[in-house]
């Protein structure tokens, strides 16, 4: 079905900048800057927003070509607005590739509007499409949708009872700790034991056993990428039977790579997409196309950037030039991506689906479990 | 002007900062109000690590709690810039002063591991604290800069504002580094003992220093979050304070306009090579090594060294002599030691010593190596505290003041090997001595301009009494060993004191050099200093003192006229006995 | 989790640890200077492995020796690059090229390698838990020994012994203390090599890890007392304490479970930043470290 829609939508979106501007005599130019984090502790993540992005800035509509460089925010928000504001110095920007860390989104927010430029980001922290900011644009579920689906689905499935949380004492795992409380609470479920790791803890057989001393039934999980995957070694090594149902960071290829199939056996991790598990064949093509591109896997974040990167182009080809026509079309646009239909609910969400995918044991590539719409 | 340098760079900097204000993107101008931030906070730096030595690794700190109680006075009460400015540099200094009463006296890498343990409780506080603090996402949508409630608009007006407090900031930190208080830390780096001796007041120094680069970093914090609009541990991390110093290292450590070169150089270094892709760290890396090892002095340092080579800049004339004021005469006994005991772990090195020394008397006090001659000294000048016993001077109870203070009471010393700062003058290692009880930095920030002249000119008789005026202007380093020794007892004399204490005067000097060393030491005598000389040279020793003291095992085995004393059998044996054996 | 596991995990982590502290006290010892780049060449050693494992399908304990000898050619290098030319120079000197040194080896392992967390093959082939910490334990037990060995009983040990003292002093009596100091990094950062294949083993590596690694190394050896190759191992273990046996502590005292909050993650932590603070202030000179006085 998405295909089917895609397909239609591109032609109508192909044909559209002819109809619409029949005077333009050379290519319109779009600048968009890709400003993701290349170094420190959130590159892997980085490296899968710029592919992504670059993937989907190769193909731009016909009639239109495309500047971009790609520019390091590193981990600090110092680093990301100078980033920006070298990228808005070059030129009139039609719209940025923004990071997914979000106190370097909380810091660009203010420039952007300043500049009334798009930022286009994957970024799951809340606050930052809670302030009000028009030029500000969401396509990843938020942890409201994405720990949504994962305790909806630990609930349903799983049946919990006594879940464990282990959080990291990061952005990304305080963030979603706050969602996945509430979400409990909602369920009258009381976590039977928590605990917040630095991202340089090492031996988490402690933090694991005291989990099970306190008659956990299940671990809800959000956690980073590699403290992921020591997590579900460590599990696997203490011979404790029990459910995880884990964040987005199990769910990167590079996490996975970390892991013998057999580590993952019945885990599940909620993600916006999973498109290893080549659930149609656009998606399918799309891994191939990065793979090709890239020599790597993509990942859901990988997938959300290009989904976001070409709503923009979309636009583009409907005849949006300036970021200001971009805002407005992203603002207001309703558009079909590979992973989920993207429209803005006001205030910059575009993503309101997520997925549950689980492990089998054979193999690093998951099946989607299960497809969680918001509805609003 | 002996100093070309500064100068140089405000001149350079004053036409970069025009052109930028004229021509430069808002990138720019916000890069070099980054950098500026970055000079306040190595202005700090400088004060606690390049004057006072202390290998401090929380400036960093300091900086993001300035940056976290301005970012929260903005985002939860609307506090501006400008209002929360008291609350933003007066927490990381209360902060400071209530760490310096465990730490500030831990030596070099305890002090830096005691420092970096602070700072990592702040970051998990941070972290942790999510209602105050917004957690490791930290707080968003602080607003901009503010000024007397007119709002200072990001680029050339922010540029403005944080280089006038840089201006402002860096001629403070001139004041504080410059004049007697930077020659106060000079003889701090080069050896506290000796600095304590001579009067400093060294852990008020280091304490102040430390408040100031508190002090500094919060403002640096302010100015910092109402710049960046979002305030995160991430301003808590180690990586700022990695930046600090080595802002500090490759701008130069000492100085002021290395403070401000190196902020700018480290900051502009990673995005001029931005250009290079994924590169662009790898290369900054690279450059960074090659300065650091082609200038290991830091920038400023080698470019004031080739500006003095082109320059050759006449050395600041002398100041016109003064006369060096005179002592109170007072009657009774000078020193008077009673039962005093030192043990270092099992072993006794003072054992129930006591002696008399009266107004123009010299003592000798001698004894095999090890015997407790240099342990006694130390006791009375208040390097070590004794274990028992008891001290007085002028008939005052000194045994558990502080050596500064015993030096000022008018007790001075000169040490076993000569310590002076061998890169300053000789002049100005002597006046930093006569002037030591006014070496202070809120002082320092009166100016000490007149207060130095004066103490030079003093120092200048001082060092023409001891047959060393004519090398008053060279650096100490750079003279003779017997030299050395003169300007150090000319250095001791400048605290005008009633007792000297000499530890081996005569070690090292020839046989002129001793017998002038001898006439001179008379003359004090004869002029009413009293002088207590620990010595093995007997031919020296012998001659000149009234009466002598012999210690063995940190006991004293003998006493009496230097006659006496060399026909001793004890003494006799403490010194053959073991040989021959 | 008993008591014999947690010591177990403990001994195993704290092992690591005390390569990376030794490999820093040595070059310490031998300048005078601080190898800001120790946690650097840990994750040097990870991804050596990572790549030898790539290249040779063998198991650790064979690829420990490759990834000790490569790590000690770059040490050689990190010694003429950053040391030797600021030998003469204050020690915080070497502090800021070494951290050169460091951002030169993160941002070229992520060029190499990517940003991704690596494995690097266990110590024993297809062994995993128990006696993959075994193994760990051991073999930095027996380098920890060999080192003991090499220092004080072979000629190459006294020399570099001797140049650790004074190196003028050492100079004085016709040792080449330049190539000594050289011999230290090799040693050092084969030492930090070891480490890095042991902890990619358990923990992985990512091109990051430097940082966090050269923390511990330099915990372990201020609180161990400064210089002190017993402290260095001590001080290493005791981090390697409050990591593993606080925050188990509620299972092995039940009475604990009360109070379970003081012995979270982040609690750990606090505890031995406590801790740490304490003992600095009873003992200002390290658990080993001479008191300073000077000549009596």
């Amino acid at each position: 079905m998405h295909t089917a829609l895609r397909a239609a939508l591109l032609a109508t979106l192909a044909a559209a900048p002819l109809a619409a501007v029949p005077c333009l005599a050379r290519a319109a130019e779009l600048d968009i800057p890709v400003l993701v984090p290349i170094t420190g502790f959130l590159a892997v993540e980085g490296a899968s927003q710029r592919n992504g992005a670059v993937l989907a800035l190769r193909k731009p509509p016909a009639g239109i070509t495309i500047k971009s460089s790609v520019i390091d925010t590193g981990t600090s928000p110092e680093v990301a607005v100078n980033a920006l504001e070298r990228a808005l110095s070059d030129g009139a920007v039609a719209a940025a590739v923004a990071p997914m860390l979000g106190t370097q989104m909380l810091a660009l927010l203010p420039v952007a509007e300043e500049n009334k430029v798009p930022l286009i980001t994957i970024s799951g922290t809340a606050a930052i499409t809670q302030k009000h900011n028009p030029y500000i644009f969401r396509f990843f579920p938020g942890d409201d949708v994405a720990k949504a689906a994962q305790v909806r689905y630990a609930i349903d499935h799983f049946k919990i009872a006594h879940p464990a949380i282990l959080y990291q004492t990061t952005a990304y795992g305080q963030s979603g700790h706050a969602e996945i409380l509430a979400r409990l609470k909602e369920a009258a479920i009381t976590p039977v034991y928590e605990d917040g790791l630095d991202v340089a803890v090492k031996d988490l057989a402690p933090s694991l056993a005291k989990a099970r001393a306190a008659g956990a039934d299940s671990l809800l999980l959000q956690l980073h990428g590699g403290p992921t995957a020591l997590l579900m070694k460590a599990v696997a090594a203490s011979g404790w039977k029990v459910a995880i149902i884990a964040g987005s960071g199990l769910t990167q290829p590079a996490t996975t790579a970390l892991l013998e199939p057999g580590e993952l056996a019945g885990a599940c991790a909620e993600t916006s997409a999973s498109p290893e598990s080549r659930e149609t064949p656009a998606m399918a093509a799309f891994v191939d196309a990065y793979r090709a591109a890239f020599d790597a896997t993509p990942d859901g974040f990988a997938l959300a950037q290009y989904d976001a990167t070409n709503m923009v182009l979309a636009a583009a080809a409907q005849g949006a030039r300036t970021a200001a026509d971009i805002t407005k079309a992203l603002a207001t646009m309703q558009y079909d991506g590979l992973a989920m239909r993207y429209r803005s609910d006001g205030t910059g969400n575009m993503a309101h689906s997520a997925v549950i995918v689980c492990y089998d044991g054979a193999s690093r590539v998951p099946r989607v479990a299960w497809h969680f719409d918001k509805t609003p | 002007m002996r100093r070309p340098l500064p100068l140089l760079l405000l001149a350079i900097g004053a036409i970069y900062g025009a052109w930028a204000i004229a021509h430069g993107s808002p990138y720019t101008l916000r890069v070099l109000s980054v950098a500026g931030i970055y000079a306040l906070l190595a202005l700090g730096y400088l004060m606690i690590f390049g004057q006072a030595g202390a290998l401090a690794l929380s400036s960093g700190t300091f900086m993001g709690i300035g940056a976290y109680a301005a970012g929260i006075a903005a985002a939860r009460y609307g506090i501006g810039f400008d209002l929360a400015l008291p609350l933003a540099v007066g927490l990381p200094v209360l902060l400071a002063a209530l760490v310096a009463i465990p730490v500030l006296r831990l030596q070099t890498h305890y002090f830096a591991l005691a420092t970096l343990i602070i700072s990592q409780i702040a970051l998990l506080v941070a972290t942790e604290w999510v209602g105050l603090t917004g957690g490791a996402n930290g707080i968003g949508g602080i607003g901009g800069l503010t000024l007397a409630g007119f709002p200072i608009r990001a680029g050339w007006q922010s540029l403005a504002l944080v280089w006038s407090a840089v201006a402002v900031g860096g001629w403070l930190a001139a004041r504080m580094t410059g004049g007697l208080a930077g020659a106060g830390f000079a003889v701090m780096r080069a050896d506290g003992a000796t600095a304590r001796a001579i009067g400093l007041d060294t852990d008020a120094l280091r304490f102040a220093a430390f408040l100031a680069s508190a002090a500094y970093g919060g403002f640096a914090g302010a100015l910092y979050v109402h710049t960046i609009r979002v305030v995160s541990p991430d301003v808590l991390g180690f990586p700022v304070m990695v930046t600090c110093l080595t802002i500090a290292v490759v701008g130069g450590r000492r100085r002021v306009a290395g403070a401000i070169g190196g902020a700018v150089l480290v900051t502009l270094l990673p995005e001029w090579f931005r250009a290079l892709r994924d590169y662009y760290l790898l290369a900054y890396g690279a450059i960074l090594l090659a300065v650091i090892v082609l200038l290991p002095e830091g920038i400023t340092e080698a470019a004031e060294t080739l500006l003095a080579r082109l320059l050759r800049p006449a050395p600041a004339p002398l100041p016109p002599a003064l006369p060096v004021p005179p002592i109170a005469v007072t009657r009774g006994p000078l020193l008077e030691i009673d039962a005093l005991t030192r043990s270092f772990g099992g072993l006794r090195a003072l054992d129930d010593v006591s002696l008399r020394l009266a107004p123009g008397e010299v003592l000798g006090l001698i004894g095999p190596n090890g015997s407790g001659k240099t342990t006694l000294l130390n006791c009375v000048t208040g390097l070590y505290r004794p274990d028992a016993g008891r001290i007085r001077f002028l008939g005052a109870d000194i045994t558990r003041l502080p050596t500064h203070a015993i030096a000022r009471a008018g007790l001075a010393r000169t040490f076993q090997t000569v310590s002076l700062v061998a890169e300053m003058s000789a002049l100005d290692n002597v006046a930093i001595a006569v002037e030591a009880a006014s070496v202070g930095l809120l002082r320092a920030l009166g100016g000490t301009g007149p207060q130095f002249t004066r103490a030079r000119g003093i120092a200048r008789t001082l060092l023409e009494a001891a047959g060393a005026a004519e090398v008053a202007q060279l650096p100490a380093g750079s003279l003779a060993y017997g030299i050395r020794r003169r300007v150090e007892i000319a250095r001791a004399l400048a605290l005008r004191p009633r007792l000297l204490l000499l530890d081996e005067p005569a070690a090292g000097l020839n046989e002129t050099e001793q017998a002038d060393l001898a006439a001179r030491l008379r003359d004090l005598a004869q002029g009413g200093l009293a002088l207590l000389v620990i010595e093995h040279n007997m031919p020296f020793l012998l001659p000149l003192a009234d009466r002598m003291i012999c210690l063995d095992h940190g006991r004293v085995i003998a006493s009496g006229s230097p006659a006496e004393i060399q026909s001793d059998p004890l003494v006799i044996e403490a010194y053959l006995g073991r040989g021959a054996a | 989790m008993d008591l014999g596991q947690i010591v177990f995990n403990l001994l195993a982590l704290g092992a690591a640890y005390a390569l990376v502290a030794l490999g820093f006290v040595l070059i310490l010892n031998a300048t005078g200077a601080v190898n800001f780049a120790q946690g650097d060449l840990v994750m040097a050693g990870g991804f050596a492995a990572v790549s030898f494992a790539s290249m040779l399908d063998w198991p650790g304990v064979l690829l420990l020796p490759l990834v000790m000898a490569g790590l000690a050619l770059v040490g050689v290098a990190v010694a003429l690059v950053a040391y030797l030319p600021l030998r003469r120079r204050p020690p915080e000197s070497v502090f800021i090229s070494t951290i050169a040194v460091g951002i030169i080896a993160q941002n070229a392992a992520t060029l190499g390698f990517g940003a991704q967390a690596r494995a690097a093959p266990p110590l024993l082939p297809g062994g995993d838990g128990p006696g993959q910490k075994l193994a760990i334990i051991l073999v930095a037990a027996a380098l920890i020994g060999a080192l003991y060995v090499m220092f004080m009983h072979t000629q190459t040990g006294r020399r570099l012994r001797a140049t650790a003292q004074d190196r003028d002093i050492a100079a004085a009596i016709g040792i080449r203390v330049d190539a000594m100091v050289i011999a230290t990094f090799a040693v050092a950062a084969s030492l930090a090599g070891a480490a890095g294949l042991l902890l990619a083993n358990l923990f992985f590596v990512t091109p990051v890890d430097g940082a966090n690694y050269i923390l511990k190394a330099y915990i372990a050896v201020t609180i161990g007392g400064w210089g002190s190759i017993a402290g260095a191992v001590t001080g290493a273990l005791l981090i390697a304490l409050f990591e593993v046996l606080w925050p188990a502590l509620p299972l092995l005292l039940p009475g604990l479970d009360a109070i379970s909050g003081a012995f979270s993650q982040t609690m750990s932590t606090i505890a031995l930043d406590i801790v740490i603070l304490l003992l600095l202030m009873l003992r200002p000179q390290g658990l080993f470290g001479q008191a300073a006085r000077s000549r009596a």
